[in-house]
């Protein structure tokens, strides 16, 4: 039966709703062979109603079928994109390897031009005010305080501070920082 | 309604509708599995997945015609006027209202229609009751797939209302996604 390669491979991608899941292009490609099946037979029924006029029905089971593989694999694509695009808003425009790993090429070559567009169109915010842009992924919520007390969860090693101090982030530690600095690593849990 | 790129909407035009065939199918015999020929002949009535027989039954002349489903039948109806509380929309289908959607067209009367609204309006102090339960396991279980996302948005609500209500600030967190990834590489590492 047609049409339900695409069904297994919507039902993987949704049950990882919150998470980037493996690509799965083994899947893709079977579905698109089985596509191409389709439209052949469909090619050589098509040419022969002029004497088999029944077949005309049989022609049209089948572009349905073509039709839904098309769709099926087009929501596939786009879910994922999706989720590539809430990737560099959390992860930042570094990819850890390991979910670098789980994109396509052209996913990744995707990912890496979604971010030269969005910096280059953070770096332009502002310009006419005379500031050199804002990062827009610092402050996904209002700030409420400058300073805030952090609890260090790892050793992390050194940080240099803006103004040139360097604090060293140590396990279990506590310190007071200015909240500019650390919104990222605990975003992103370094 | 549909969304072309929705995911939930493709896996709910995956379910099954009965269908009756108008004409010859030559060479389909395989989309009915007790029919040794193949062909399909013209009367055949099959199971076939409803994004098929949608897109059969719209064409001019259709090709099929669509029989409701057994859990929108007269028998079913009449539970659901009843008493839509007691039924375990989660067991008898997990997309009980979209799967609805879909099929009231084929009911010429729209009984279909009037008893899905039907349905959630008697639903409805579930889902609200669900959402603010403690024991969430037990209040989730009957509810179907969309019931029991609303139930999620819900309680999130709540939670992010009251949370804003006790201390009027929000510590900051990591961001969703990190989140999940280090879990599921916890989980990984556990299983090694």
């Amino acid at each position: 039966m047609f049409g339900e390669k695409v069904i297994e491979l919507l039902k993987e991608s949704e049950r990882s709703r919150e998470t980037m899941d493996q690509y799965s292009d083994d899947k893709v490609r079977q579905i698109i062979d089985e596509m191409h099946v389709l439209y052949k037979l469909n090619m050589n029924d098509a040419n022969a109603t002029t004497e088999n006029k029944s077949l005309w029905t049989t022609v049209q089971v089948r572009h349905s079928a073509l039709e839904r593989n098309k769709r099926c694999l087009l929501a596939y694509l786009y879910n994922r994109m999706n989720k590539i695009k809430t990737l560099r808003w959390e992860f930042g425009a570094i990819l850890p390897p390991d979910i670098r790993e789980l994109l396509s090429d052209s996913e990744y070559e995707w990912f890496s031009k979604y971010s030269t567009n969005l910096a280059s169109y953070m770096r332009s915010l502002g310009q006419d005010l005379g500031y050199s842009g804002i990062d827009l992924t610092e402050n996904l919520r209002p700030p409420k305080s400058l300073f805030i007390e952090v609890l260090c969860v790892t050793d992390y090693g050194k940080l240099e501070l803006e103004d040139g101090d360097v604090v060293m982030l140590k396990k279990n530690s506590r310190h007071f920082l200015p909240t500019s600095e650390c919104q990222t690593l605990i975003r992103q849990v370094e | 309604m549909a969304n072309y790129l929705s995911i939930s909407d493709i896996l709910v035009s995956n379910e099954k509708v009965t269908c009756k065939f108008l004409h010859d199918l030559p060479k389909m015999g395989y989309l009915d599995p007790s029919c040794p020929e193949e062909d399909l002949k013209e009367g055949t009535t099959t199971d076939i997945p409803l994004w098929l027989a949608e897109s059969l039954s719209s064409r001019r002349p259709p090709l099929v015609s669509v029989d409701l489903p057994k859990i929108f039948k007269e028998t079913y109806r009449e539970i659901f006027n009843a008493d839509a509380c007691t039924v375990d929309l989660h067991k008898l289908n997990q997309h009980f209202y979209e799967l609805g959607c879909y099929v009231a067209k084929y009911d010429i009367k729209g009984e279909v229609a009037k008893t899905l609204i039907n349905t959630f309006r008697q639903r409805f102090r579930m889902i609200l009751s669900a959402s603010v339960s403690t024991d969430s396991m037990t209040a989730l279980q009957p509810l179907s797939a969309s019931e029991r996302d609303r139930t999620a948005t819900a309680m999130n609500t709540e939670k992010a209302l009251s949370g804003w209500l006790k201390r009027g600030d929000c510590p900051l967190t990591t961001a969703n996604m990190v989140a999940n990834h280090r879990k599921r590489k916890r989980a990984e590492m556990e299983m090694l």
